[in-house]
């Protein structure tokens, strides 16, 4: 019974961070009604470029954010100005084809850049620090990381639903054309959501490095989990978003107990049931 | 004062609009009459910056600002009220407002004061803008434009699938707009309503302007047939 | 005022550009029934990839440009396809060319299984959630001692034949396969399933209005596109002799898909021709510069995105109106 709560806890700590991976993805889907091919590749980008900077600044992987998380949402911006803007509102096929290519460049970019072999953050001390409640371990790192996840999905739900950029994201996900009308600047405002999304991306990045060794193509997979949270949760929802996400981890590691190398299956395979079960996704905001 | 000169404007292949010229002058209430796919709502597209027309086409006190995008127009002074409303179903009546206001200019309609002078609509405030009653979301969408403080305001077809007392209420909400000086560009099929809210007119057909005049002298023989094409 | 626009049919080929048309046609046959008297192992080799993946990035245009089902997933097929060649003719002592059909079956059956889960979500989630099932697909084929597990398994009924014979029936089957299914993607496109899904790729709605069954038809092309790719797939690692998960259930058979498709021009019968000329033209150039080919891969697809989304065929029919298939059904424009 221990070690199963052990699992528990331990999936959905890693679902917390899965969460976050998906929640960039959920906030591009709702408002630009595109899917980032190159999202998981962007992690990885973010996980490298936090990796050079320590190595640039002899500082440890939490300290390096200040600068990760301001040039990733950066690359962002420039990302959706300069690609991403001349394809949105074509149809949901080009910025698939577009960022799948994007995915591609990235992933063969980093390999020449960084070579193929995997690195990882190192944390330090950090990593080795745990508390004991109640006979169940907990891991410092992983409970930072869940904490962190969840300020930002608060942070985000509040500035969804409560600030003038909240407003515009919905208004636009709702009708494109009347948000126009009413004065939204969308080439700046898309600019301004995947700049966000990147921000987020790097933070998530820096806490997936220090707990997973990476490689430059390890971005796909990221991407597959960071969809199943989303589209779990139901498109349009934060907090389903990081639900789906906590479900992704759990399943994970209960896979993985069961027989080592099946950890990600289990995670597809929850996913393909409840998909079969409640296609539109758990808690998916209704259509009026 | 808003001059349309000879614009013509296309959807891909298709020519909706040929060569129209019209004005509209501060402070006057002009009515665009047609029946559908006449091509008044391509025009008020077209003005607000919604369709890429030629740069001259459109005027605003002889500056040339056709094809320039919408919140472009909307710091102009162009605001539209569309067709269908079009509220944002995730936002409250509020949130519709706020939005708005915050894009739009400075000036005397605010959202406190729209609340202020319609408290039915205060009442209703944080409900999401689609769970209202035709009537109730046409004054929301009217109110929205309205927040934008405009110089010119679009209004198209403000009055369809509404009761008469809620027409009613918006045409009390739009003659207190136009007591303040705003200049209001009004497409209305009701014919007769078209004409009695407005200084002049226009009858549109097939993308071009085929009658226009004093709405008091109308004769309503001639607009009827300029309506129907016959 | 516009010019009154004439509609005239388009003509018929005379007699003599018909005669002309079959004698190039016999030419060509002629040329690739009999490649294995004159042409060496490598290049047949080479032509069963060619053939094999133009297949594939048929299969995928077929569904993206005509189905508006974009699939991210497609290598499920060519995997489903190689193991269930592989499987048979290992297990039952099957000659594999004999079990080839068996191969399509098998991709047909799991088009329809995949559809039961994948069809409930659609645009960019039907993309991703076929990549899902790829990936749990290979997945359970690593973790499949019966099938070899990560080593895969040989094609053992291989051995029976001499390396002629072998190489020159792959190739034949390969050209078969590629020819097929360019004759079935034109029996499609011109047939009734064709006619309801360019009615659905114009206006759904409408076409739903009209009475077209919009999911039947795009079942109906979800499991021929798999059928072709899955025989695609079977034939392609005849020719390697080996299938192994990671190779078989590889994103790489969906990215020359989409790539070719990008390329050429998606929605159309002639973009995948050219965009497969490209792509082996690219990959026999410049493969050797290893991670820069790539690079430039997915800039040259990005760049046809933002420039010409319509593809190279879009650039060359824009130019010239030709429709050497014949399944264009638009009006001429004056």
């Amino acid at each position: 019974m221990q070690t199963s709560i052990e699992t528990l806890t331990g999936g959905l700590m890693l679902g917390a961070l899965y969460a976050l991976f998906g929640l960039g993805l959920s906030l591009s889907l709702g408002v630009m009604k595109m899917i980032n091919i190159a999202h998981g590749d962007l992690i990885v980008l973010g996980a490298y470029l936090c990796s050079t900077v320590m190595q640039a600044l002899g500082a440890g992987p939490l300290t390096s954010m200040i600068v990760v998380v301001p040039a990733m949402f950066g690359i962002g911006w420039l990302l959706q100005r300069l690609l991403l803007n001349r394809v949105v509102g074509r149809g949901p096929l080009s910025p698939l084809l577009l960022t799948f290519g994007l995915s591609i460049v990235l992933q063969n970019v980093l390999q020449e850049v960084f070579t193929a072999d995997t690195r990882s953050l190192q944390a330090g001390d950090l990593a080795l620090h745990g508390f004991d409640i109640g006979g169940v371990s907990l891991g410092l790192l992983p409970l930072v990381s869940t904490l962190v996840s969840v300020a930002i999905f608060a942070m985000t739900a509040w500035l969804i639903g409560h600030s003038h950029w909240g407003r515009q994201a919905r208004a636009v996900a709702d009708d494109p054309a009347t948000a126009r009308l009413v004065g939204v600047d969308d080439r700046n405002f898309f600019a301004l959501i995947t700049g966000f999304v990147l921000a987020v991306i790097a933070v998530a990045a820096v806490l997936y490095g220090i707990r997973t060794p990476f490689s430059p193509t390890a971005g796909p997979e990221r991407l597959l989990y960071s969809f199943e949270a989303v589209v779990l949760g139901g498109l349009g929802n934060v907090w389903g978003t990081f639900i789906g996400g906590l479900l992704i981890g759990v399943a994970q590691l209960f896979g993985a107990k069961i027989s080592s190398g099946l950890g990600p299956f289990f995670g597809h395979l929850v996913f393909l049931l409840a998909l079969l079960a409640r296609p539109q996704g758990l808690f998916a905001r209704n259509e009026r | 004062m808003l001059r349309i000169d000879r614009l013509d404007a296309h959807y891909g292949l298709f020519q909706a609009l040929f060569e129209l010229s019209m004005a509209v002058a501060p402070g006057e209430t002009v009515a665009l009459i047609g029946s559908n796919g006449a091509g008044k709502s391509t025009l008020m597209k077209a003005i607000v910056g919604a369709l890429s027309v030629r740069h001259d086409g459109v005027q605003l006190d002889g500056v040339a600002i056709g094809g320039e995008p919408e919140r472009k127009q909307l710091a102009r002074g162009i605001a539209l009220v569309p067709e269908g409303r079009r509220l944002f179903p995730s936002l409250t009546v509020r949130e519709n407002l706020l939005l708005a206001a915050r894009n739009g200019r400075q000036g005397p309609w605010t959202v406190e004061r729209l609340l202020r002078e319609f408290p039915v609509m205060e009442g209703f405030q944080h409900r999401p803008a689609t769970a209202l009653s035709g009537g109730q979301q046409q004054l929301v969408a009217l109110s929205r434009a309205l927040v934008c403080n405009p110089s010119y305001l679009l209004c198209d077809e403000i009055s369809l699938g509404l009761s008469p007392l809620a027409v009613h209420e918006v045409y009390n909400l739009l003659g207190r707009a136009r007591g303040e000086g705003l200049a209001i560009v009004l497409v209305e099929q009701n014919v007769k309503r078209a004409l009695s809210e407005s200084n002049r007119y226009y009858c549109i057909q097939k993308g071009r302007v085929v009658l226009e005049g004093q709405s008091e002298r109308a004769d309503h023989a001639k607009v009827a047939q300029a309506y129907f094409g016959m | 005022m516009t010019a009154a626009v004439s509609i005239d049919a388009p003509q018929p080929a005379g007699p003599r550009r018909k005669a002309l048309k079959l004698l190039l046609l016999g030419i060509g046959i002629a040329l690739l029934v009999g490649l294995p008297w004159f042409a060496s192992f490598s290049m047949q080799r080479l032509l069963v990839e060619v053939f094999t993946v133009f297949t594939v990035a048929l299969a995928w245009n077929l569904l993206a440009g005509y189905g508006g089902l974009v699939v991210v997933g497609q290598h499920m097929f060519v995997g489903v396809g190689a193991y269930a060649l592989f499987a048979i003719s290992n297990k039952l002592g099957m000659n594999p060319w004999l079990a080839l059909p068996l191969g399509g079956a098998a991709g047909a059956l799991f088009a329809l299984a995949s559809a039961l889960p994948m069809f409930r979500l659609s645009g960019p989630h039907f993309a991703v959630g076929t990549w899902v099932v790829a990936e749990m697909m290979r997945i359970l084929a690593l973790n499949s001692e019966w099938l070899g597990a990560g080593g895969g398994m040989p094609l053992e009924a291989l051995g029976e034949f001499d390396r002629w014979t072998r190489n020159a029936g792959v190739y034949w089957a390969a050209a078969a396969v590629g020819i097929g299914a360019l004759l079935v993607a034109r029996a499609v496109l011109r047939g009734r399933l064709g006619l309801a899904l360019m009615s659905v790729r114009d206006a759904e709605p409408a076409a739903a209005a009209c009475g077209v069954s919009v999911q039947r038809a795009k079942l109906a092309l979800w499991v021929i596109a798999a059928t072709l790719t899955s025989v695609a797939g079977a034939v392609a690692y005849m020719n390697t002799l080996q299938v192994t998960p990671d190779a078989s259930f590889s994103l790489n058979w969906t990215a020359a898909a989409i790539f070719i498709a990008v390329l050429g021009g998606i929605g159309t019968i002639e973009g995948p021709i050219l965009g497969t000329l490209l792509y082996f033209l690219l990959r026999e150039s410049f493969a050797g510069y290893g991670a820069w080919y790539f690079i430039g891969l997915g800039s040259l697809a990005i760049a046809t995105m933002v420039l010409a989304p319509g593809g190279a065929w879009s650039l060359i029919s824009s130019r010239w109106s030709i429709d050497p298939f014949g399944v264009r059904r638009d009006m001429p424009y004056p």
